[in-house]
């Protein structure tokens, strides 16, 4: 983990999150911008998690090596998944399904970020 | 005039089920974790863990799926998640001593922003507002 992608994830998460809520608000479907949107912030979360998982494998030890893996797996994955189910009907609350998509995976980096400051790294 | 149940994976539902799908997962890896690497430190609590996590599974498909069936699933186990949160969390406020690990249950769901708490009661008005009638 580096501390200044820690912020940029966040940040992107945080605009995702409010992006999908506005576009709900609007009573707009999710739309080809949203895709492109999630595309972004995952392929920033699977550079995080690349990173994390070469340190890791690398001789890094932590508190909870297991749990750390499976949040980073989750980081990537959820994100994906939700879009997927939110794009299957183009409705308003697509979007809404991308803002908990986003705070959920916000949660799981709040946890990797909480495990990885525990080992003192 | 009878009107048909409308089905519970339609518009606003779909939020409701990707929360309960993140709820799912978490609950059911958390508690994964916790059997695996230290399940004689609490066991009772990491049961509980791995029964909502199976509880939140049961109350996602029940409201993903389209038949009778799947509505009846979700009103049992959405039902089943508000009491086990009321009881765990009651318990949880008045003695600690039974649960010395957390459960998403512990404390109204403290631990994740009493989420499971509200959760089963949105889930409830939900499955009601598409009933048939």
């Amino acid at each position: 983990m580096i501390g200044a992608l820690v912020v940029v994830v966040f940040v992107a998460l945080a605009a995702l999150a409010v992006y999908g809520i506005v576009i709900t608000a609007l009573n707009r479907p999710p739309d080809a911008w949203t895709k492109r949107a999630v595309g972004a912030v995952v392929a920033l979360l699977v550079v995080q998690a690349a990173i994390a998982a070469v340190r890791v494998f690398g001789g890094v030890t932590l508190p909870e090596t297991t749990t750390f893996l499976i949040y980073l797996v989750v980081s990537i994955c959820v994100l994906p998944i939700a879009t997927q189910f939110a794009a299957a009907e183009p409705t308003r609350w697509g979007g809404a399904v991308v803002a908990v998509g986003a705070i959920a995976t916000a949660v799981a980096v709040w946890r990797l970020q909480g495990l990885w400051a525990a080992a003192g790294v | 005039m009878s009107e048909a149940a409308r089905a519970t994976s339609s518009g606003p539902g779909r939020v409701l089920i990707a929360v309960y799908g993140v709820f799912a997962l978490s609950a059911t890896a958390r508690a994964g974790v916790q059997i695996a690497t230290r399940f004689g430190e609490a066991p009772v609590a990491y049961l509980l863990s791995a029964l909502a996590g199976v509880v939140y599974i049961l109350a996602t498909i029940g409201l993903a799926g389209h038949s009778p069936a799947a509505r009846r699933l979700g009103w049992a186990a959405v039902l089943f998640e508000l009491i086990g949160v009321l009881t765990i969390g009651t318990i949880t406020v008045f003695d600690t001593g039974d649960f010395p690990d957390d459960t998403v249950w512990s404390v109204y769901g403290r631990g994740y922003g009493f989420v499971p708490l509200v959760l089963p009661l949105v889930g409830l008005w939900w499955l009601r507002h598409t009933r048939a009638r």
